[in-house]
């Protein structure tokens, strides 16, 4: 089977109402088979560079695209984006950072280490679901990825 | 007998000279060796020495040990050269204590060119140097306390900013958190709530949003004083246009008739004076929204002195009894059901108002409309 057809989302995400809210949106607009979730940044970038309890995964078999938020326990945010960013062998795995900051120095740094979108998470929900939504048809359906598998 | 009365004359006039500069100056007469030959009373009484205890002596015994040695050098090769040396000495009298003095000397030349004696006229600046030196003291000081209370401001700055990034991160979660369950709530369960229900669900999520703005605007206000304020010459009718496009969705579907006057150019932060602007054009459509044809009005006071800018509804105004509490934050003169608002927009405009060191006020009378007014300048620098 190739593994490359099936559409996967890495939700990195902490806050369990988020997460709950997040996955109701990516459920209802139904742009994918499959949402794995990782609640630190620890877990991420095991996830991504096959380590730890995930060393059974292949790195060319990368997520379609990364949600991540900034604001995470053990290893934050920005570090899981410079890492996955930094290694060419995940660079070109597309990273949307959703999150609750505004803040200019986030936004600034998260696209000088190469973030591919930025969006604030709002605290409507009709608005988020909509982000959420958008995120994922965008990612998944309309944009064209390379084909990383070898 | 004419030249023995020239002389005479000559010798008068030299005389009177001398008397004169004695009234004023210190004067001091050396050999080319810096042995004192002449001193005049003035000398005698800076110095603190007696004629008999000067001449003869050395002119070191003045020394304060005050200036490096390149200083006499300097000077000794100035005047050695036959050319006239300037400047401020600072000498030791015969008790100990010293004086500072105003300093000339000027070598006079014999036949052959060389120095044959040198004449010091002093004045006494003592107590000018004093002053020097406690004004030099004071700036010292001045410079470490400002060092010291900038550093304070950075620290406090710093941590302003901490404290917003923590506000602005983890107020807002649980609010989407209250706002997205109830939605789900409604989505799900809905159909078996009855419209009672529903409705207090929608409450509960009008209340998440409104936090939501209010912590939002409580950011924006708190940034503003933290802001550095950039002062250039600003093209006020662009501002006031570009506010007016971006706030279309407020005048979408409406009966609004906008009139601008001369608007000149002022000085001040075109970021913050836009802002400005946007708030105070968006109450005007606010507070107009109730009238079939709203009218506003915008320009500025044909006055001498600094341009008072004006905007002008004919709106539902405000009782002028409760004027005072206008630019106050979360401060609203209307119900919350009648218009909606955090109460922060004019705290806003009154704050970048007065950074730019002007005056914002307004006039309104209840169903009548409402004019606001500012001034960049004028109160205070």
């Amino acid at each position: 089977m190739n593994e490359s057809n099936v559409l996967e989302i890495l939700l990195v995400e902490d806050n369990p109402q988020d997460l709950e809210l997040a996955l109701r949106a990516l459920k209802k607009a139904n742009v994918s088979n499959a949402i794995t979730v990782a609640r630190d940044g620890a877990e991420a970038l095991d996830y991504v560079f096959c380590e730890g309890p995930h060393s059974n995964r292949r790195i060319e078999h990368a997520p379609r695209v990364i949600l991540l938020d900034l604001k995470l326990p053990k290893i934050d945010g920005l570090e899981v984006l410079r890492r996955i960013k930094g290694d060419p062998r995940t660079k070109s795995i597309p990273i949307v950072v959703l999150t609750s900051s505004k803040e200019q120095n986030d936004v600034v740094e998260s696209y000088r280490l190469g973030v591919n979108s930025y969006i604030v998470k709002p605290v409507n929900f009709e608005s988020f679901a909509q982000a959420v939504r958008d995120i994922g048809f965008y990612w998944l359906l309309l944009n064209h990825h390379p084909n990383l598998t070898r | 007998m004419q030249s023995e009365s020239n002389l005479q004359a000559t010798r008068k006039e030299l005389d009177d000279l001398k008397a004169a500069l004695d009234e004023h100056a210190i004067v001091a007469i050396t050999d080319p060796q810096g042995r004192i030959s002449f001193v005049n009373d003035k000398f005698c009484a800076i110095s603190q020495y007696s004629r008999a205890e000067l001449l003869g002596q050395d002119h070191r015994i003045i020394n304060s040990a005050h200036h490096p040695k390149e200083f006499f050098r300097d000077l000794w090769m100035t005047i050695g050269h036959g050319r006239v040396w300037h400047g401020e000495i600072k000498n030791r009298a015969k008790d100990g204590t010293f004086y500072w003095v105003d300093t000339t000397i000027v070598p006079f030349l014999d036949a052959t060119g060389k120095p044959h004696q040198y004449i010091a006229i002093r004045a006494d600046i003592t107590t000018r140097k004093a002053a020097e030196e406690t004004i030099q003291r004071l700036n010292a000081d001045l410079e470490q306390r400002v060092k010291d209370r900038t550093m304070q401001l950075e620290a406090a700055n710093r941590e302003l900013e901490a404290f917003s990034y923590s506000v602005s991160h983890d107020l807002r979660a649980p609010l989407r958190a209250a706002d997205g369950f109830s939605q789900a709530l409604l989505e799900d369960y809905g159909a078996v709530l009855p419209e009672e229900g529903r409705r207090y669900l929608r409450t509960i999520r009008a209340s998440a949003q409104h936090m939501g703005a209010l912590i939002d605007d409580l950011l924006a206000f708190s940034r503003l004083s933290r802001l550095p304020l950039s002062r250039q010459p600003v093209d006020t009718l662009r501002l006031v246009r570009e506010a007016w496009e971006e706030l279309r969705a407020l005048r979408a579907d409406r009966q609004i008739e906008i009139r601008t006057g001369e608007l000149p150019v002022c000085q001040g932060d075109p970021v913050l004076l836009k802002q400005v602007w946007l708030n105070l054009v968006s109450n005007a459509l606010k507070y107009t929204g109730k009238r079939p044809a709203a009218v506003v009005e915008i320009g500025c006071l044909a006055a001498s002195g600094p341009p008072v800018f004006f905007i002008r509804d004919n709106g539902t105004g405000f009782d002028m009894r409760h004027a005072g509490k206008l630019f106050g934050v979360f401060q609203r003169l209307h119900r919350a059901e009648d218009y909606e608002g955090t109460g922060v927009g004019l705290a806003i405009v009154q704050r970048i108002i007065q950074r730019h060191g002007g005056r914002v006020w307004a006039e309104a009378t209840p169903d009548r409309g409402a004019t606001f007014y500012f001034t960049l300048e004028g109160t205070k620098p």
